[in-house]
Order: C-alpha cells, then sequence, then structure tokens
C-alpha cells in the first residue's frame, strides 16, 4: 500500500516538527525477496521474505533518535516519533559536544535500477530460477576432474526494493531497485592425499534475472572449480623470502575494500564504531598525505550502472558521485555521511546508507575499485625473477584499524624470470596497509578492469550492505614471505 | 498516553493456519514474534544515537509433497499474508522435492520450564539506561581511559508458535547486552561484555572498569614476534575459536563442507578435561528457549563428553537421517545452537597464570575477524584486539600487539589443557551464539605477524 504508507511517512515529519525536531526524516521501505537453497543437488528450501516499514530519525538538542515500526498504523507512526524525538533530547541534552548534521543541497528525485522487462525478480517463474541453479549444480555433479566435488552450496536471492525518503528539509527520494545475487561454496578434495581446498563464488549485481547471462554463470563457475581442482591436486609449495607479486581483480578488490575503503568512512576515524567494526589508521589530519605510490588512485562511485552498490542518491537525499579516497597515493577523501562530515567541518560524499527501513544511515562503501593503470597484462610479468601470482583469494583478514591485513591466495602461480609457471599452493601476503600500497608499481589498462560482489558488514545492529569492489591487475614489489 | 491498537497475534496465526491448510500443505510450523527493542549506542564516552524497534513477524516453514518452502514476512495486513502464502504455494509448487526432509516434529508435546527468561523489573530498566552508560563510562575513565564506545541493548519479546502437528506454545522473555570498549590512546585499548536476561543482575560499571584495566595494561605494547605460544584465553576469546568446534557440530554445515566434524562422532576431539553441551535450559542464557522452530521441546544435549564428540544438534529432518532423533534445535533452514555451555574447570585465573610458567605465553583479552581458509580442514585465523600480553614466570609481564592467531580449530581445541572455575556468557559482535565458557589455556598454537 504505497500511498497509505507514504501519507504515514509524511504525517511522521509533520509530528516531528511539532515535537520540536531539528531535523527530522521517515524513510519507508518495502523489500520483495525471493531464496532458492540448494544443497549438494538437493532443493533445501525456497523462500519468501517480505519487508515494509517505516524508520524514523530525529535529530534534536545536538542528540539523535530513531525508532522504526512494520504495524503500519497512525499509532505505531506517533510512538516511534515520539520516542526518536523524545530520547534525541534526553542524550542530546548530555552531550557536551552537540551533535550537527552538514547542510546540503535539497533534492525531490526519482530514480530505478530494474531488471529487463520479463526478467525482473517478480517476473520470472520460480520454477525457472531453480531450475537455472540445479543447471549449474548438475554441470559441477559431472564435471569430470583429477578431484571430487563432495560438498556444493548454493543460495540465489533477488531482490525489489522500493524506497521512499522524506525530510522536513524538503527533500523527497523515490527510488526501485532489483538486485540479484548468487551466493556458493564448493569443496574440492584430493582423492590421494585427502587435502581439501574450498572456494566461496558471490555474485551480485542490480539488476534482474539476466544477470546470470551476464556472468555466464555457468562457464564462470565450471571453470573456476576446474581450476579448485587443479589447485588441490597440482599446486606445489608457494615461494618464501622476499618476492613480487602480481594480483588479480578479485584481489585487488577486497584489498580496496578493506584496505583503504574502510579506513577512509567518516564514522570510524571518529571512533562512532569503535566497540564493533573498529576505528581506522587514518586521521582527519591525514587528509593530503602520501599513503601508497603514484598508481595507487582508488575510488568509490556508487553511480556505475549495473553495480551491485549502486544508486544515485544516499539515505539522507545527498546526490552521490565518484569518491577518490587515494588519488596517485594520497589520501584525498572520506566516506561520510552529514553527521560525520559535519564533525570535519566538511560536506557529506553521500555515502549514507541504511540496509532496511529498520536500520540507521551510516558511512558505507559502495562499489570502490583501483583505477586502471597504462599497462598491458603481460608487461607486469616481465621482469620478475621469482614471484607469485594470486589470481583470487580464500582467507582474509584485517585488524581493526585497518592497518596489518592477511591475503591467502586461492588461484596462485609460481613467477620465474618473467613465465607464469606452476600452480603453488596458499600463498600469503601478511603485510601493512602503507607497504602495501607503498610497493605498488605498476597496474594494468582499463580492458583488465572487474568487479565481484560482496555483502559489506558494519553497525550494530549489523547492517549487510551490497558492494563491488575490483581493479584490473597490479603489480607490488618485495613483499616478504614466511 | 498513545492507545495502541495492536494486531492480534492469534488471529494471524489462526488465518496463517486455515490458509496453509486450504492450500493442502502437508505439514506446517508458523511463528510469530512481537518484540520492542532498544539500543544506546556511544563514542568517545557520550551517546551518539538511542533507538528503538517495535517489530511484528511472522514466519512460517512449510512442505508439501516434500517440497519445502519458507516464509518471513514483517508486512502483515490480512490481503499481505494471504498474497504471500499463495506466492509459497505456487513456489512448493514448482520445486523438485527435497529429499533430506522427513518432516516435522510430532505431539503430543511437554514443554520445560526455563528459570529466569523474563524480569517484571524490564520497564523500569528504560528510565534507568543512560544512567547504567554513563555509570559504566565513567567506571573505565577511573581506570584512566580518556574514551569509550560501545552499545546497551534489550529487549521484550513475545514468541509464538502453531504447528500442524499439534503444537501451540507462547514463551516471553526480556535480555540485555551491552558491550564497552575503552582506549587510553589509539592502540591502547580494553573491552568487556556483560549480558542476560535479568536486570536485577546487571552490573555494567564492571565492564567498563575491566576494560579500563585491560586498556591500562596495553599501554606501551610492542610488535610481538610470530612463533609457538602458549595461549591464555579471555571468555570473550574462547567463546569465538574454542567454541567454534563444538559449534561445527552441526549436519548441515557438515553436509556442505563448513564444518571440520565430518565422521568424528565417537572420536576425541579435545582433552578429557572438555564437555561441551548445547543447552537450551540454562537460567539467564540468552538462548534459552522451551521450542524449537518445529515447536520441538528443546533440552540438554551433550556434544563433547570428557573430549569425545558425542553427536550433533538436530532437527526433524536431520535426526532421522542420521538415525536419531531431535534435540530440539531447529530453525527456520537448519539446526541452531541455543546456548553453548562449557563445563568449568578447577582453576583460578592466577592458577592458570602459574600453569603457563616456562612456555612462551600470550595472554589475549579480545579477539575479532576470525576467517578459514579451508572450512573442511578448520584452517583459520583471527586477531587479537585490544589489550594483548606476554605471560612470564606466571605473571603478565608487558602488552604486545600485530599478532594473528593462524592455526587449525581442531589444533585449539585439542590442545586445551587447563579450564578456568568461572564461567561467562557471553554474546558479543563476534560471538552470535550465547556462549557460556570460562578462561581456556591452550599449548603450541602457532601466530603469525605482518612483515614490515
Amino acid at each position: 500500500m504505497p500511498s497509505s504508507s507514504y501519507d504515514l511517512a509524511e504525517k511522521a515529519i509533520e509530528e516531528g516538527e511539532k515535537l520540536g525536531a531539528q531535523y527530522i526524516e521517515a524513510r519507508y521501505v518495502n523489500s520483495l525477496m525471493n531464496t532458492s537453497i540448494l544443497k549438494n543437488g538437493v532443493p533445501e528450501l525456497g523462500a519468501i521474505t517480505r519487508s515494509n516499514g517505516i524508520g524514523i530519525r530525529v535529530l534534536k538538542d545536538g542528540g539523535v533518535g530513531f525508532a522504526s515500526f512494520n504495524e503500519m498504523t497512525k499509532e505505531e507512526m506517533s510512538i516511534a516519533v515520539a520516542f526518536a524525538t523524545k530520547m534525541a533530547e534526553a542524550t542530546g541534552k548530555r552531550r557536551s559536544k552537540k551533535i550537527v548534521f552538514s547542510d546540503e543541497k535539497i533534492h525531490e528525485v526519482k530514480f530505478e535500477a530494474l531488471g529487463e522487462s520479463g526478467k525482473r525478480p517478480f517476473e520470472v517463474d520460480p520454477e525457472d530460477k531453480i531450475n537455472r541453479l540445479m543447471g549449474v549444480d548438475k554441470l559441477l555433479a559431472e564435471l569430470k576432474t583429477n578431484a571430487v566435488i563432495p560438498f556444493r552450496f548454493f543460495q540465489m536471492l533477488d531482490e525489489t526494493e522500493k524506497k521512499y525518503i522524506i525530510t522536513n528539509e524538503g527533500a523527497k527520494i523515490e527510488s526501485e531497485i532489483d538486485r540479484l545475487q548468487l551466493f556458493g561454496i564448493i569443496v574440492a578434495v584430493n582423492p590421494t592425499t585427502g587435502s581439501k581446498e574450498q572456494i566461496m563464488i558471490q555474485k551480485g549485481k542490480t539488476g534482474g534475472l539476466e544477470s546470470l547471462d551476464y556472468w555466464k554463470i555457468e562457464d564462470f563457475v565450471t571453470k573456476e572449480v576446474t581450476k579448485l581442482s587443479k589447485i588441490v591436486t597440482e599446486a606445489k609449495d608457494a615461494p618464501t623470502g622476499v618476492i613480487d607479486y602480481v594480483v588479480g581483480p578479485n584481489v585487488i578488490g577486497i584489498m580496496c575494500h578493506e584496505n583503504t575503503g574502510h579506513p577512509t568512512e567518516g564514522d570510524r576515524i571518529l571512533g562512532r564504531e569503535g566497540a564493533q567494526a573498529g576505528e581506522s589508521y587514518l586521521k582527519e589530519d591525514m587528509i593530503g598525505q602520501q599513503i601508497g605510490s603514484e598508481h595507487v588512485t582508488i575510488i568509490d562511485d556508487p553511480t556505475l550502472e549495473g553495480s551491485y552498490g549502486y544508486y544515485l542518491y544516499d539515505d539522507e537525499g545527498v546526490k552521490a558521485g565518484p569518491r577518490y579516497l587515494h588519488n596517485k597515493g594520497i589520501f584525498e577523501e572520506m566516506l561520510h555521511n552529514r553527521e560525520s562530515a559535519a564533525w570535519m567541518g566538511t560536506n557529506s560524499t553521500a555515502a549514507a546508507r541504511a540496509i532496511g527501513f529498520n536500520r540507521e544511515p551510516i558511512p558505507r562503501m559502495a562499489n570502490t575499485y583501483l583505477a586502471p593503470g597504462t599497462f598491458e597484462y603481460e608487461e607486469l610479468f616481465e621482469d620478475i625473477k621469482l614471484g607469485v601470482f594470486m589470481n583470487n583469494f580464500t582467507e582474509w583478514n584485517i585488524d581493526d584499524r585497518r592497518y596489518q591485513s592477511k591475503y591467502v591466495g586461492l588461484e596462485a602461480y609460481l613467477i620465474e624470470n618473467g613465465e607464469i609457471k606452476h600452480m603453488v599452493r596458499r600463498p600469503v601476503i601478511e603485510t601493512t596497509t602503507p607497504k602495501l600500497w607503498g610497493s605498488v608499481d605498476a597496474v594494468a589498462k582499463e580492458k583488465y578492469l572487474e568487479f565481484d560482489a560482496a555483502t559489506c558488514g558494519k553497525g550494530d545492529p549489523m547492517q549487510g550492505a551490497p558492494v563491488y569492489h575490483g581493479g584490473s591487475f597490479m603489480r607490488i614489489r618485495n613483499v616478504e614471505v614466511r | 498516553m498513545i492507545m495502541v491498537n495492536k494486531i492480534d497475534i492469534k488471529n494471524i496465526l489462526d488465518l496463517t493456519a486455515n490458509k496453509l491448510n486450504s492450500l493442502e500443505f502437508d505439514d506446517f510450523a508458523i511463528t510469530a514474534n512481537r518484540g520492542n527493542r532498544s539500543q544506546l549506542r556511544f563514542a568517545d564516552s557520550q551517546i551518539t544515537i538511542a533507538k528503538n524497534w517495535a517489530s511484528l513477524e511472522l514466519g512460517v516453514f512449510a512442505a508439501k509433497d516434500s517440497k519445502t518452502v519458507a516464509m518471513e514476512i514483517q508486512d502483515l495486513s490480512e490481503n499481505s499474508i494471504i498474497s504471500a502464502l499463495e506466492s509459497l504455494e505456487k513456489l512448493a509448487k514448482s520445486l523438485p522435492p527435497n529429499q533430506n526432509y522427513f518432516g516435522i516434529s510430532d505431539g503430543p508435546f511437554s514443554y520445560p520450564t526455563i528459570e529466569y527468561l523474563a524480569d517484571t523489573d524490564f520497564v523500569e530498566f528504560h528510565d534507568q539506561s543512560i544512567d547504567q552508560v554513563e555509570g559504566a563510562i565513567n567506571a573505565a575513565d577511573a581506570e584512566g581511559a580518556k574514551r569509550s564506545a560501545g552499545v546497551l541493548a534489550w529487549e521484550v519479546k513475545e514468541e509464538h508458535l502453531l504447528s500442524s502437528k499439534g503444537a501451540s506454545v507462547s514463551e516471553n522473555s526480556t535480555s540485555y547486552e551491552f558491550s564497552i570498549r575503552s582506549f587510553i590512546d589509539e592502540t591502547s585499548s580494553g573491552a568487556d561484555v556483560e549480558v542476560g536476561r535479568l536486570f536485577s543482575k546487571v552490573d555494567f560499571e564492571r565492564a567498563g572498569t575491566r576494560a579500563g584495566e585491560i586498556a591500562k595494561m596495553a599501554i606501551g605494547g610492542t610488535n610481538g614476534d610470530p612463533g609457538k605460544y602458549n595461549l591464555l584465553l579471555e571468555p570473550r576469546v574462547a567463546a569465538d575459536v574454542v567454541a567454534a568446534t563444538p559449534g561445527a557440530a552441526n549436519p548441515f554445515m557438515v553436509d556442505i563442507g563448513m564444518s571440520w566434524l565430518k565422521d568424528k562422532i565417537g572420536e576425541p576431539i579435545g582433552p578429557e578435561l572438555v564437555s561441551v553441551y548445547d543447552d537450551a535450559l540454562l537460567p539467564n542464557g540468552l538462548g534459552s528457549k522451551s521450542f524449537d522452530d518445529e515447536g520441538h521441546p528443546t533440552g540438554r544435549n551433550v556434544i563433547v563428553e570428557k573430549g569425545i564428540l558425542k553427536g550433533f544438534i538436530h532437527n526433524t529432518s536431520t535426526a532421522k537421517k542420521a538415525g536419531t532423533t531431535s534435540t530440539g534445535n531447529a530453525g527456520l533452514v537448519l539446526p541452531q545452537n541455543s546456548n553453548v555451555f562449557f563445563e568449568p574447570g578447577e582453576h583460578t585465573f592466577e592458577e592458570l597464570l602459574e600453569l603457563t610458567k616456562g612456555k612462551p605465553t600470550l595472554y589475549i583479552t579480545n579477539n575479532w575477524y576470525t576467517r578459514f581458509t579451508s572450512y573442511a580442514d578448520g584452517i583459520f585465523s583471527s586477531i587479537p584486539r585490544d589489550g594483548m600480553f606476554i605471560i612470564e614466570n606466571g605473571e603478565i609481564s608487558k602488552p604486545v600487539r600485530e599478532l594473528r592467531i593462524s592455526d587449525t580449530m581442531g589444533n585449539v581445541f585439542k590442545n586445551v589443557i587447563a579450564l578456568g572455575k568461572e564461567i561467562k556468557q557471553i554474546k558479543s559482535w563476534e560471538v552470535n551464539v550465547p556462549t557460556f565458557i570460562p578462561h581456556v589455556l591452550i599449548e603450541d598454537i602457532n601466530i603469525s605477524a605482518a612483515t614490515k
């Protein structure tokens, strides 16, 4: 019932103003999700998720209150507005440093990113969805390799999300976005040694079921699992010592996300996520400092068409565009919402995202990538005497200041005298962020640029945000491997 | 005072059941949960936001001709429910049969009584909440903290279940979760959590004091050296990396290659001193509940007895496939732990320190970001966070930083050499399953470090 829900959101603004809210926003979100789960070829579950509700956020007396409800009555709305306003006031009064929001241009717009006609999530018959997924799985069940594939798990999720954001400042943003996500975990076992290797597949995109064709999902999954089988049966020990690395789009993407995207989030830098996702090794006064080499330009751009993290206006109604987090190695921009921007006396970079009507908008990444360079792929390898080509990764983690990170390679090869040789098993890059970005001396051209999808976790309660990350290929010099 | 016309939950349950029957589903379990959850978040020692969630959610698991479907909706008008159920039936028709499905639990049922699920003092807690948070921040400050961040969340919830096999049950509960992380400088920090159901037992100041103490001890830390260490783990670290192994005793996770316990039932996986239960009946346990998502009564189930893996948690289908009976751990999709409970050991913290003599030992107070190279082999790494210390001659001697636990979950569990006698309940940003666990001492674990 969008019209009555919209009315309820609009009435909430009126009530908040009557109660003295300096700022009030109402965000109505309606989400229709369908999920198919396949376990070793067996359809374990088909699921429907319908989410519908309104989130209210109020700024008053230097404090912020938030309340959400999904029993869509005027009474519930009034309680939510009253709570958010009262608690903003109660907590604001106790603050010595009052919260304010940055001033931003007000927009009244609609935007959408829909699947192709006939391919939108609710247009495709559930039977067609499960059959497509079972077809992918069957290819793996029948795949002839030297390894055994005992474990296969797939989950496909499609979603249509409608959102209506209204504020007492006059912002009015209406949007509708379709998304498709495919997650898989597959394990290959060496039949002789019993050694195992896993791959996690995550694809995501704005759009409908046509995304499966865009990904050429059958070919993609088959190729990845064929390589997985080779890794577990053929890969040799990875070299140690001080060596060079060439890493692929999948590895660059996670590095951009973890080593740069997270530490440039304004709220982390201010300590607002201190007890959960952590803080940042970057500080406000480090803007303008050289973090990496001149080859390192890292952009986060929500407006990339078809991307998994796509939006044109953020959840505070601010118009989005590319953010240059690092530009030629220099720390240039942060990911800000209006609160973190105001603390630093600057403007929002339209990074406010709330995952669901019942979550607050906080600074998030959208689509983070390393800007392509000038090198041909082959040129990256030419003068490497001893190195590793890590095309994708398996395990990774990073400390909560985003300073020391670890990436374990999955598909990886020895590089010797400029040539790619045999596969190597589980090579590790365990180094600091400045060392990592400072050691990049070459990045491949735009024609090699690729993106992967991920769900980024942050906030309390947790908000899993759809994001893209990617790059082309890059060379990292003199990495010490123990 | 605003009077609210709440949606009647009994009407929703009946409407849903009638529709599922008319759509000729063979089995179904319907849950309707209404909750009111509040939260205060704080950072830089001041409250950053106050939140409240009023929620009503309807969940359905249903099967028709062994085709299994589920639904979770927060759009609860009569039309929306009917429309969603019709979509569910269409979805069921489109699926092939689930060969792993063997029905849901059949009645009659007798449910256990659990102590301390709900606290009647809940309403008063709202008014104390800001003072409670500020009390904890002040306690950390008293230890020297310069700033603290964290969260206090509290909730009142009513849960209802109706199944096609005769289950009709309701339960009310309350809960709170408090976490605090205090900083003296950018890299000298400490953290603690306090969670439970009874507000009379709340002592957030204790958590603030502890966070401040650890932060103070962490001042002046230097980068540690990689190598083999014995590890003395705070309960919140043990609840992640030691409790991961009983947490992997889940047939669904075994089936998809995300457990390192395949074919291990009956085998020794740990030392004799370790016994672990999944216990849904623990007083004050955040995972305590008298019925699972099929309406099956919950209970106390042994997972590890004196180091031997005795069994997995089950729903009706996984149990039948394994030739056993349900343990009352059904979730909507896969078996879910209730509370993981470790039998306590016999040592005080000081005695555990004494036991470390002669071996290089790290005392780890917090961790995060546990990730796996191979779930099936349990190969993982995890990053210590906040105060971490070298123990020498039975005493905490100096703070260290920038190290990573890099080993296997099998080794971590197998190499436990001593347990503390005081148990703490942990649920945190990193630990989803409420876990009752003491300090744990483990030997010979690999520690790695970033290169410069």
